[in-house]
């Protein structure tokens, strides 16, 4: 966090509606910087919640207490596009004194914007982050990439440890939440839960949290690999996933 | 030459020349500290050895060897894991590795039995069960069911019908399915088992005959 040290900044968590982002800027200030909560970013475990709490609510807690009053204020997604543990998170951090502006993102602005990243070629975790930059970039500022067939896949959100997705092949397309961000459709079940079946997918998510039974059910009904990991990935995790991709391939 | 495979708490080692299986922990493995395997498996392997291979490849190559038919299920239960391969004609067709949450349920089982001072070849199976959610947790319902009056024996027979329920679950519940690992030779396991499928031991040398193909030439 070492750039951060004297700016004043807007944390968001989640994929917040667009309208109420822009309205926060215009409140708080259109120089203010956004930045994700949800991501590692070094901060001390600030012991404010369990430690047997989905890795990313834990971020979003950590981040705030560690940015502090550097945070004018903290734009929350508490809708079904996130969970109830980010809901609890903007409450007990309004609570412990930070500005919290709630944000449901409703299914009548779902955007249906296009898929680029998500079946694009190339690094999965490159891809995965340039996804979660679109919440706050308008989309004529993705850059075009090339579209491909797709050889294995990967479900779930973006992971608390990145280095899981380095050994995914380019030919991964993303499904999931990490795809109905990118679509503009944060809540979107339906998508949430699409895959193309023939596709060996990895169903990703943190420990605790309530999408690990979203990605049991599927992993099953497509025979996929259900993966979830607390805090860092070890080396156990990483076999695992790393057979799965030498051992699977499309069955078209 | 040799090959090993070191799981977190026993390592088999196979002399290639003299065809001989050794069986040692792993605490054994790493207090020798002898010269690197030629091509090893396991948890403990990877610093160990000059060529590594991940575990689940070397089980899916071993149960080929071991297996000939086109359809079958295998499970390698370990002590601090559960790996399964379902094959369709003679393709992986579903994978899975238990890790961490829900698992080192194996290595529980040895403490309990060492704790308990359980012969295992004369424990019978028993058609109750406690929920083995994972190792910790089980191990707490076997100290309460102790506490509450229960023989150890039976307690601890009750919590490998537990494992032995997860296993089944964690194979997609076939109706017939090959075992690999230690509990090939755990009649309690096995009896437990066959209450829900035909099983059928393969033995503890599964993992490192999935290692042979790397010394082919």
């Amino acid at each position: 966090m070492e750039n951060l040290k004297s700016k004043k900044l807007i944390g968001y968590y989640g994929f917040p509606e667009r309208s109420v982002l822009r309205s926060v800027r215009e409140r708080f200030g259109s120089d203010l910087e956004f930045i994700d909560l949800d991501v590692a970013r070094g901060a001390p475990d600030s012991m404010v919640i369990q430690s047997t709490t989905c890795r990313i609510i834990a971020n979003i807690v950590d981040n705030a207490m560690e940015l502090s009053k550097r945070l004018t204020a903290i734009v929350a997604d508490v809708g079904e596009g996130k969970c109830d543990r980010g809901r609890y998170a903007a409450f007990l951090l309004r609570k412990t004194g930070f500005n919290v502006i709630e944000s449901r993102f409703p299914p009548e602005q779902f955007e249906k914007r296009p898929l680029v990243y998500s079946t694009a070629e190339g690094s999965l975790a490159e891809r995965v982050d340039r996804i979660m930059q679109t919440v706050i970039q308008s989309p004529s500022s993705v850059n075009q990439t090339r579209a491909c067939e797709p050889t294995h896949g990967f479900w779930g959100v973006p992971p608390h440890d990145f280095r899981i997705l380095d050994i995914f092949p380019p030919t991964t397309h993303i499904y999931g939440w990490t795809r109905c961000v990118e679509a503009g459709s944060p809540g979107d079940l339906e998508m949430e839960c699409y895959v193309d079946e023939n596709v060996p997918t990895v169903f990703f998510t943190q420990s605790f949290c309530a999408k690990q039974d979203l990605a049991h059910h599927l992993a099953e009904k497509y025979d996929g690999l259900f993966v979830d990991c607390h805090r860092d990935v070890n080396n156990s995790i990483l076999s695992k996933v790393e057979a799965f991709i030498k051992l699977s391939y499309p069955s078209r | 030459m040799k090959l090993a495979d070191c799981g977190s708490t026993w390592t088999k080692i196979l002399d290639v020349e003299s065809d001989s299986l050794e069986i040692i922990t792993t605490r054994e493995m790493v207090r020798r500290n002898g010269s690197p395997f030629a091509v090893a498996t396991g948890h403990s392997a990877e610093k160990r050895c000059g060529i590594f291979k991940n575990e689940l490849l070397a089980l899916a190559e071993g149960g080929l060897s071991f297996v000939d038919k086109d359809d079958f299920s295998i499970v390698d239960v370990g002590g601090r894991d559960i790996k399964y391969i379902r094959f369709k004609g003679r393709k992986v067709k579903k994978i899975d590795w238990n890790l961490a949450c829900g698992a080192t349920t194996g290595v529980t089982i040895e403490l309990l039995a060492n704790y308990y001072e359980i012969d295992f070849s004369s424990l019978e199976s028993v058609d109750s069960w406690i929920n083995v959610t994972c190792g910790v947790f089980g191990m707490e319902r076997v100290l309460e069911s102790v506490s509450n009056g229960e023989s150890p024996g039976r307690s601890v027979a009750e919590f490998i019908h537990g494992m032995v329920r997860n296993v089944f679950n964690f194979t997609q519940r076939p109706s017939e399915l090959y075992l690999s690992g230690g509990f090939c030779d755990n009649k309690c396991f096995l009896d437990s088992m066959d209450k829900y499928c035909k099983v059928i031991p393969l033995g503890r040398a599964v993992l490192i005959e999935g290692l042979k193909n790397e010394i082919k030439y």
